[in-house]
């Protein structure tokens, strides 16, 4: 099946890595028709995936109570996923998160609804800070003349050798979409059906991702096109998806200290950071070069773990990489092939960006382990996209990242991303590093990011958005 | 003492409107269970989960009412008659005074062998599936605490200079001369029981059916060659069978193409009501129960498709599921789920969809129940399999009132780890063999 990428929003098949500014805005519509009107005003605007601008782009993403308050109607609105409409921080959503303690919605500086409602976030790139500055305030004049409120504006800056701030190489293992590819074959686990992430397309259970949808009657303009699993909707979803939104903090110097507390000197406290992640600071899997760094892997990401490390004793199976994307070997299941095709299900594409300044240039660890602590925020603003929130992002947040007894783990969380905790039924702050004749275990860890913002977003396609803009 | 894990299934039918009366009184008992964990835990040593609840009356195939019923469901380690007792004496006033709303109960019920005698009476067939075999509820937390104390023994070794350099031989040696020394651990001098005769037992009714066709198949060959009339008889038994399977699947293909009526969507507020009883931190359960499809042979091939489970129990295998049961209710008419998993039904019902192979091992069960995915020769998906079987699970899904856990804290994976390092003590290994096992720890 063709993609129609003139229907789609640039984002969903490149991360503009050319244009090195970008900034997300998150608003607040005010008033109905001004909100319809500076939708439509704004649409000419938006960057379809058909173009690949060098100097700015601009993509949009509503919340449920974005598309709620421009009175999309109610069909509509209830066709929405249950995680979509009820939000990251309705209370059975939170658990599955497992944002509590440091984590909680309440501590969190956007996207609590309690504090205030976000209706939908711009992200603009350009080429450099300059031509940022200047769209910036261009989108700032247009968003005022229509009575939309600037939230917040989240700053974002890439970090050199494509790293994140506690100085690995991020980014690496990236799902491939297979309508994307000239002539495809299908690879379990490294190639996917667009429908994992693009509504409107066959996912891998061979099945169009639920979307939102709306009754023919009320697209009398026939704007959107026939919902694929529905003889009498239109589909609203067709070429958007579901953009998941975390922003999450880092603690470098928390992250380093601990290490060093852990380690007799740098060298290993970096070969444990490495155990924790999966990957050397440069990025070679622990896998492929378990006792050294190798440059020339940086980017490798041709390996398993069923024939090459089951037991853990390279990468250990709580490693950040093994929760997030486990490949070919679940321990709880018995062959290659079954793993495999449970792992295939919980992908996501990613598209976020570090933010916040480093603490230092180029990011080498033992470099970092020689700063003294700075005041300064940084992070990630992880975005993903997915055409399943539950299937996809929290299924993997609930069951793979925070279970503490992931892989037959037992007072686990993920080291680099879990929400680190005792209370009295749980313990989620070790981590047991597989090594003869005995395994170690890091002790009482503390959160090394910590959720600070989050929401979830509907990023649609261009017929969908102007729907929006323009329906009665 | 059997160490074989069993279920066990008591139901009666009761008047619909007493539902409610014996929901308040299943969650007040629920609630003393949970603050009296110790005391459950030592008064039914055998039991490692109850799921006790009541169940409304249902339609079956257009317009049949299905009864509203109570159900109390244990999974339990050894030997029926004694786990009945170890019920009987412990839950014996609870159990009546739930089980006092249904007719079905007599009333003459005044002592301890008539209350043993109406369980066994309104005990039902399952077909039954345990993930940690042969764990009786009592090692569980000794296993852990010994593996946990070697653990902290070897951690401080492991700073002595040279220690890591051992051979493994040598560390097993260490570990079990550490174990010698603490009292506490006598017991695991005594070894472990031997699982031969528990295997045998749960092999046998395999073994005497493929004895019996494999007989049947070789008395068919040699009435070729020789002339007794018995060869030939007995030798009938086994195409007779394969026929009696052809003519089964020929008359479910057809019930098959009986126009396939879908569940309508769950509702958020029932799936809220769901999810919000499963927040314990590691186990949770699920109980799910449907009519089946309009059709005889729906309800003869489910339960031919159970009485198959259980001869095949041995080998199965579901992640992450400490215990699993599959019944048929109100003459197989109603298809009864019940399973204790690791953390939450959405990631556990994952288990399911997202494999090939159990995908298509879920359809010879839940194909049969009503607006689950329809299906082609049983097993061949339809479209939209995924997202209907999600769903069929979630509008048949029932509320349990009582839940009775006795453990809380361990994964199938931990119980299985701890069970596999306690059983290697004093036993010859190869060195291979070490290095394995010390990853246990």
């Amino acid at each position: 099946m063709t993609l129609e990428l003139n229907d789609m929003q640039g984002l969903l098949i490149r991360g503009f890595g050319n244009l090195l500014g970008a900034q997300y805005i998150l608003l607040r519509f005010s008033d109905v028709a001004l909100g319809k009107q500076y939708v439509n005003e704004l649409l000419p605007s938006i960057t379809p995936a058909t173009d690949k601008p060098s100097d700015n782009a601009v993509q949009i993403a509503f919340t449920y109570a974005g598309f709620s308050f421009l009175q999309l109607p109610s069909e509509g609105l209830a066709s929405f996923s249950r995680e979509f409409r009820e939000g990251m921080t309705e209370s059975h959503r939170q658990f599955i998160l497992g944002d509590r303690g440091e984590n909680a919605p309440e501590n969190w500086a956007w996207g609590n609804p309690a504090q205030e409602e976000i209706h939908l976030m711009l992200i603009i790139y350009s080429k450099d800070s300059e031509t940022l500055a200047e769209k910036l305030l261009f989108e700032k004049t247009r968003a005022d003349k229509f009575g939309v409120v600037e939230l917040h504006s989240l700053p974002t800056g890439l970090l050199r050798d494509h790293k994140e701030h506690f100085g690995f190489r991020d980014d690496i293992s990236r799902p491939i979409i297979e309508e994307l590819v000239d002539n495809p074959v299908r690879q379990e686990g490294v190639t996917f059906p667009a429908g994992e992430f693009i509504m409107g397309y066959k996912n891998l259970y061979d099945e169009f991702a639920p979307a939102p949808h709306l009754p023919v009657i009320l697209d009398p303009e026939n704007i959107l096109p026939k919902a694929p699993d529905f003889a009498d909707k239109k589909d609203f979803g067709k070429n958007g998806t579901y953009l998941v939104f975390r922003q999450m903090e880092q603690d470098v110097f928390g992250f380093w200290d601990y290490l060093k507390s852990q380690g007799k000197d740098k060298e290993e406290a970096i070969r444990l950071a490495s155990k924790m992640v999966g990957r050397w600071p440069d990025g070679s899997p622990l896998t492929l070069t378990p006792d050294k760094p190798d440059p020339a892997m940086s980017t490798s990401n041709a390996f398993g773990f069923w024939k090459e490390d089951k037991a853990g004793l390279k990468c250990p199976i709580g490693a950040h990489i093994r929760r997030t994307n486990p490949r070919d070997h679940l321990v709880t299941e018995r062959t290659q092939k079954d793993s495999l095709e449970m792992a295939a299900k919980h992908r996501m594409i990613r598209k976020g960006r570090p933010y916040g300044v480093p603490v230092t240039e180029p990011l080498q660890p033992t470099e970092i382990m020689d700063l003294p602590r700075d005041n300064e925020k940084r992070g990630l603003h992880f975005l993903c996209l997915v055409t399943d929130i539950r299937r996809q992002f929290e299924f993997v947040q609930n069951n793979w990242v925070n279970f503490h007894k992931f892989g037959g783990l037992e007072h686990d969380a993920d080291p680099i991303i879990g929400n680190h905790y005792k209370s009295d039924t749980v313990i989620s702050d070790e981590f047991s590093i597989p090594e003869y004749p005995i395994r170690r275990k890091l002790k009482d860890m503390p959160n090394f990011t910590v959720i600070k913002g989050g929401s979830y977003f509907f990023f649609p396609g261009l017929r969908a958005l102007h729907y929006l803009a323009t329906h009665e | 003492m059997s160490t074989i894990h069993r279920g066990l299934t008591v139901t009666v039918v009761v008047e619909e409107q007493m539902l409610e009366e014996i929901n308040a009184l299943l969650m007040k008992f629920n609630q003393h269970a949970k603050n009296n964990q110790a005391q459950y835990k030592e008064n039914m040593p055998s039991t490692y989960f109850i799921s006790w609840l009541t169940l409304p009356k249902q339609v079956y195939a257009k317009g049949v009412i299905l009864p509203a019923r109570i159900l109390l469901m244990t999974s339990f380690v050894g030997n029926k008659n004694r786990h009945i007792l170890e019920l009987a004496n412990f839950l014996g006033q609870r159990i009546q005074a739930v089980f006092e709303y249904s007719e079905e109960f007599p009333p003459t019920v005044s002592n301890l062998p008539d209350l043993i005698s109406f369980i066994r009476k309104k005990t039902v067939f399952q077909a039954f599936y345990s993930g940690f075999k042969f764990i009786p509820p009592q090692e569980v937390s000794r296993e852990k605490e010994i593996k946990d104390r070697v653990f902290e023994y070897l951690d401080q070794k492991r700073k002595y200079p040279g220690f890591t350099n051992l051979s493994p031989a040598k560390i097993k040696t260490e570990i079990e001369d550490f174990i010698k020394k603490q009292v506490e651990f006598g017991w695991v001098g005594q070894g472990t029981k031997s699982k031969k005769i528990d295997t045998f037992s749960m092999l046998l009714p395999l073994g005497v059916f493929l004895f019996l066709m494999g007989c049947s198949l070789i008395c068919l060959i040699l009435s070729i060659f020789l002339a007794p009339a018995a060869l030939f008889w007995i030798g009938l038994i086994f195409p007779a069978f394969l026929v009696a399977l052809g003519v089964l699947f020929l008359w479910l293909r057809i019930n098959e193409n009986n126009s396939h009526i879908a569940n309508e969507p769950a509702s958020d507020g029932w799936i809220r009501q769901i999810i919000e009883r499963e927040k314990n931190s590691v186990l949770n359960e699920m109980t799910v129960i449907s009519p089946l499809k309009k059709g005889l042979i729906r309800r003869i091939f489910l339960g031919l498709s159970l009485r198959l489970i259980t001869l095949v129990g041995y080998f199965s295998y579901i992640p992450t599921v400490h215990t699993a049961r599959w019944l048929q209710l109100d003459g197989g008419k109603r298809l009864v789920f019940i399973a204790n998993f690791d953390n939450i039904s959405e990631a556990y019902a994952h288990d399911f969809v997202d494999s090939d192979n159990r995908s298509r091992n879920m359809a010879v069960v839940f194909s049969h129940a009503a607006g689950f995915p329809a299906t082609k020769w049983l097993v061949k998906r339809g479209y939209n399999h995924r997202s209907q079987y999600m769903n069929g699970v979630r509008v048949h899904q029932k509320i349990t009132q009582f839940w009775y856990a006795f453990n809380t804290d361990l994964s199938v994976e931990n119980l299985k780890n701890n069970h596999k390092f306690r059983e290697a003590l004093f036993k010859k290994m190869d060195e291979d063999e070490i290095r394995e096992w010390l990853l246990t720890i």
